[in-house]
């Protein structure tokens, strides 16, 4: 669909069903994206398809409109920074390629091969802190880290998958310590869910954990699997912020009256930009991107090499990290959800939080399900950080700053779906073709990767051959 | 004596006009705007929860009232010992699980009764360094230590640690591990010297001063006094110029002194201690002292002090104008819209009469709120005989703004000590209130107040330090909490308040901050490397320790069905 026929549709949908609360300038020529706010009080309980569609469409209109200076757009009294920070000074200029903002819509950078998509190199981004260094004008990674943008589709289901991993190892945790607390001795759990092994941990009876052998994951054992080094825990953390960094519109629950004091903590003159519901639409709309495909190529010698591709993959090593299938319980996706913390809506923060039930989407119909009745997820990924570099191959290991804690070197493995619709690649989108990246991988990965060296050429081409039909297929993608 | 009859009574009917000459601060109503943050519900819960406790007592119990706060039985929850006064002090053993409601057993102290007769306030602190908390009592007559055992027993240490614990009416107490001792100097403040000859009037008596000896056990058996006493009700060791050495704090009650004044006390090691005078920039100031609390408020590394009283609060920062290493102070509470000078909750014009403060972030915002208790000495016409509890909530802007009648802590009881600490480990501050002649309040933080009932406010940080003997709970280090641009700072302190304490995890609250990076500043001054630590959680930090270690609370036995399905049951996450 085009983005043209995708507005229209968005502004069908929108015409009037879902509870909205006008802003100002609704004139049809108002030179604004926001002219009603979605009601978050209209969001509760299971959403029923036809209410679902009109939030996801309102979703879509915000995911793709250009905020303009009527919408708020711009942020010059405050930082790029996750936590609300005040600048003293506007900055020169309103935007800036490099510390922000730097785009007018989500759209701008996550459209390729369709809105929702990932981006070229040149919609990459500049990951810093935003609090002492928030104005930077260089890309020398030194001020801040460059990224690529990742695609969108699939990413309800690997919301929920990391959803339930965490609250399975939160229940290893509290098995461990209420064994230990039971038998006073120290009680050693491996931190194993859908199959991934996130190390173990060692309950002491006085309720202290040693945590020195988790592996890939943060010591709360929130699985944070957003942004390319897995330090985001929701679609609505990451649309939170997203929406201050790349836009300066500042979503209420982070930057309103609650955690900062001010409706217009970015001080551009526009009070309270982006209401609750509307963070919902937009976190609606990007949990029920359909999840890519595995294509099926109309030559047979690509299908054929495609299969011995995929063969190779398993053999030489690949799927110890971009497992092919994970597990996944519910279609359910919880909005709130349940592992986020404050500033971002929390489960305690409404009444009643709604379902976004993914199975009303036609393309969960389409997903394989295991003899227990599960989702198995193609998302050729596990939820978990490995290092990428080592001294020998230090491509990836390109960055200088740690973020939030994780190590330079630490990447989320890259879920692979999709990867036939979203070249260049690596974490700064700078690799050009997918034997160039696989090349790179160090670390972790260095053994697969001198495997796949020392495959002959035509099995590496066969490789090549499977990951290709690894695509985000335009023609199921609708709103 | 009655309370009508008692000289207390012409004194205060001074202060209350003269309080009411004043220009007026923020008026009651105008002080009354709506925090912009989160409400704290505060609900209730003494009985229920076990506390059947009352501070009860002739004109010597008028004053004191305090609590302490410390984990005896190693399950790292807060135990509560409280003052009586004429009724016996008692230990409640914390039987409390992560998140759920707040429960208490008394526990037999198995002291001779007429120890935990006519107690007024204690503190805890680990004194021999045993790894047990031990209490310091505050007594009208001899002061007692007790010497925490395993399993919430204690015993009477005052003949082990050489300690006269002297006659007289002890209502202030503050330790501090100076530099190359290897026990705690103790601090011990006292109020009227009642054997004096004119009393109570100008017969304050002399604070006392105790420094361990150099041996390898607690030796007390040297004191000095601290002359001129000023009838002091709070104490507090504070490090106010950064410069590693605390100093001694005390804010006295003018009732009864004579040319008195507040006080600051140079505490050098190995020097007698000396008060500030004026030539070294300390400025007279008379007030009903109460309590102390101390708090960085505008994060610029040096604290600010609430100071209780009747009639007005002080609110004190070092001023700008001062130079290096010179106690001035200016007082900003009313600017601050702390002075909290009469009861908020009704039409009562009568001044308020201050007691504990302490300041700590109820609502887990980032920003510090200051608790104040409140009530009438007895049954003094002229100041407020309702006078509820203070809840000044900390705003954005560098104000506080009233929420005491929001949260429920408005009660018409008189309040005196009290504890701010999580008794519950959900990560949200409760609150226990000694109320004089009233049972003992405890207040369960229920998440911040909505439409529908409650909701979690923001993220939090608990942290505890140890170190190697001596003073291993590193009492006077400095807790720096940075968390994006926005540095929090706690320090380890015993003392201030009113007659009470508590030790174990330290609080913070984080705002949005998901991650934080601590860093201390331990009690020798040595800065460590910074420890990354997740927001929620409650954190160990042994000095020279390569990374933080993580602490969880007990659980309820059926708390693994909500566990597995809501994730951290016993988190501020799950408030409702």
């Amino acid at each position: 669909m085009t983005r043209g026929g995708l507005t229209r549709l968005v502004f069908a949908a929108l015409a009037g069903l879902l509870a909205a609360r006008p802003a100002t300038g609704t004139e049809p020529w108002a030179e604004r994206v926001v002219t009603r706010h979605v009601e978050q009080a209209s969001l509760a309980g299971r959403l029923e398809r036809d209410a679902l569609a009109r939030l996801r469409a309102a979703g879509a209109h915000l995911f793709t409109g250009r905020f303009t200076a009527l919408d708020g757009v711009g942020r010059p009294l405050a930082t790029q920074a996750i936590i609300p920070t005040k600048r003293k000074r506007p900055p020169e200029t309103a935007f800036s390629r490099t510390s922000g903002m730097d785009s007018n819509a989500c759209s701008s950078c996550h459209n390729q091969p369709v809105t929702g998509g990932a981006g070229d190199f040149v919609a990459n981004v500049f990951v810093s802190e935003g609090f002492e260094s928030f104005d930077f004008d260089s890309t020398d990674p030194q001020f801040s880290n460059e990224r690529g943008t990742n695609h969108l589709f699939g990413a309800g289901l690997i919301e929920l998958l990391a959803r339930e991993i965490t609250a399975e190892l939160k229940a290893i945790r509290g098995d461990a310590l209420a064994e230990a607390r039971a038998t006073g001795a120290p009680a050693t759990r491996a931190l194993a869910a859908k199959g991934i092994d996130y190390g173990t941990i060692t309950a002491h009876p006085d309720g202290m954990l040693d945590l020195t052998g988790i592996e890939g994951v943060d010591a709360d054992l929130t699985v944070r699997p957003f942004s390319q080094k897995g330090v985001m825990t929701s679609l609505r953390q990451f649309t939170v912020n997203a929406l201050n960094h790349h836009h300066g519109m500042q979503p209420q629950e982070r930057f309103g009256t609650r955690w900062t004091g001010e409706r217009d903590h970015d001080g551009d003159g526009h009070d309270d930009e982006i209401s609750v519901g509307d963070v919902s639409a937009l976190v609606a709309w990007q949990a029920g991107l359909p999840a890519p495909v595995r294509a099926v190529p109309e030559e047979a010698a690509w299908r054929a090499a495609a299969a011995r591709g995929e063969t190779t993959f398993a053999a030489i090593g690949c799927e110890t990290c971009h497992k092919p299938f994970l597990p996944l319980a519910s279609l359910d996706f919880a909005d709130p959800g349940p592992d986020d913390m404050a500033g971002t809506l929390r489960t305690g923060d409404v009444e009643k939080g709604a379902i976004y039930d993914l199975a009303l989407l036609e393309w969960t119909k389409r997903l394989p399900r295991n003899d227990k009745g599960e989702i198995m997820v193609p998302l050729f990924g596990d939820l978990k950080r490995h290092r990428i570099a080592d001294r020998q191959v230090a491509v990836l290991g390109n960055e200088l700053l740690a973020q939030r804690f994780v190590e330079r070197n630490v990447f989320m493995t890259a879920e692979l779906w999709g990867v036939g619709s979203t070249d260049p690649y690596g974490h700064r989108n700078d690799l050009p073709s997918l034997d160039v990246v696989i090349r790179a991988h160090g670390g972790d990965a260095r053994a697969a990767r001198d495997n796949y060296l020392a495959l002959g050429e035509t099995e590496r081409s066969a490789l090549i051959a499977f990951l290709k039909t690894l695509v985000i297929e335009p023609a199921r993608v609708t709103p | 004596m009655t309370a009508r009859s008692h000289p207390i009574l012409r004194l205060a009917r001074r202060a209350a006009i003269a309080a009411a000459f004043w220009p007026a601060p923020l008026s009651a109503d105008e002080a009354l705007r709506d925090p912009t943050g989160d409400v704290p519900v505060m609900e209730e819960q003494a009985r229920a929860a076990g506390l059947v406790h009352a501070y009860r007592g002739p004109w010597e119990f008028f004053v004191g009232g305090g609590a302490a706060a410390l984990d005896c039985d190693g399950d790292r929850l807060p135990d509560l010992f409280v003052a009586g006064g004429r009724e016996p002090a008692r230990l409640y053993r914390n039987r409390s699980t992560a998140g759920g409601a707040l429960r208490f057993d008394e526990t037999p102290l198995g002291l001779d009764p007429d120890d935990l007769d006519k107690v007024l306030g204690a503190y805890p602190l680990d004194i021999d360094d045993d790894g047990h908390q031990d209490l310091v009592v505050l007594r009208l007559g001899e002061n007692l230590i007790l010497k925490g055992r395993p399993d919430c027993a204690f015993e009477k240490a005052n003949r082990a640690f050489a300690f006269d614990g002297g006659r007289a009416w002890t209502t202030a107490f503050a330790a501090s591990w100076e530099e190359g001792r290897r026990f705690p100097t103790l601090a011990f403040g006292n109020y009227v010297d009642r054997n004096a000859p004119g009393s109570p009037w100008g017969t304050c008596h002399d604070n006392r001063l105790h420094r361990p000896g150099a041996g390898p056990r607690p030796d007390y058996a040297a004191a000095s006094a601290l002359r001129p006493g000023y009838c002091a009700l709070s104490m507090l060791f504070t490090d106010w110029n950064r410069s590693g050495t605390p100093a001694l704090r005390i804010t006295n009650d003018r009732h009864y002194y004579r040319g008195g004044q507040e006080q600051l006390w140079r505490v050098e090691p190995d020097r007698p201690p000396r008060a500030y005078r004026k030539s070294e920039g300390w400025q007279h100031l008379t007030i009903w002292g109460m309590g102390i609390a101390e708090g960085d408020l505008d994060g610029d590394g040096f604290p600010e002090y609430a100071l209780t009283s009747m009639g007005d609060t002080k609110l004190q920062k070092l001023s700008e104008e001062a130079d290096e290493d010179e106690p001035a102070y200016v007082d900003i509470a009313f600017e601050k819209g702390a002075t909290a000078h009469r009861p908020y909750a009704s039409d009562d014009l009568k001044p308020s009469t201050g007691w504990h403060s302490e300041f700590a972030d109820l609502n887990n915002d980032g920003l510090l709120d200051l608790f104040i208790a409140k009530g009438n000495v007895e049954r003094m016409p002229d100041f407020a005989a309702v006078d509820p509890d203070n809840l000044l909530l900390g705003q954005w802007d560098g104000t506080f703004v009233e929420a005491g009648h929001l949260a429920g802590i408005d009660r018409p009881t008189k309040g005196r000590g009290a504890v701010v600490t999580d008794f519950n480990a959900d990560g949200m501050l409760d609150l226990a209130v000694v109320n004089r002649e009233q049972n003992l309040s405890l207040f369960r933080n229920r998440g911040a107040r909505t439409a529908f009932g409650t909701r979690p406010m923001g993220n939090f940080l608990a942290v505890e330090l140890s170190q190697p003997a001596p003073n291993r709970h590193a009492v006077g280090a400095l807790i720096s909490v940075k968390a994006g641009n926005n540095t929090y700072s706690r320090t380890v302190q015993v003392g201030g308040g009113h007659a009470s304490g508590h030790a174990g995890f330290v609080h913070v609250g984080l705002g949005t901050a998901e991650r934080a990076q601590v860093r201390i500043k331990w009690p020798d001054g040595e800065w460590s490397a910074p420890y990354r630590v997740f927001a929620n959680n409650f954190v160990l930090i042994a000095r020279e320790a390569d990374a933080a270690r993580y602490w969880y609370p007990p659980e309820a036995p059926h708390a693994d069905t909500a566990r597995r399905k809501d994730g951290d049951s016993w988190k501020a996450g799950s408030a409702r």
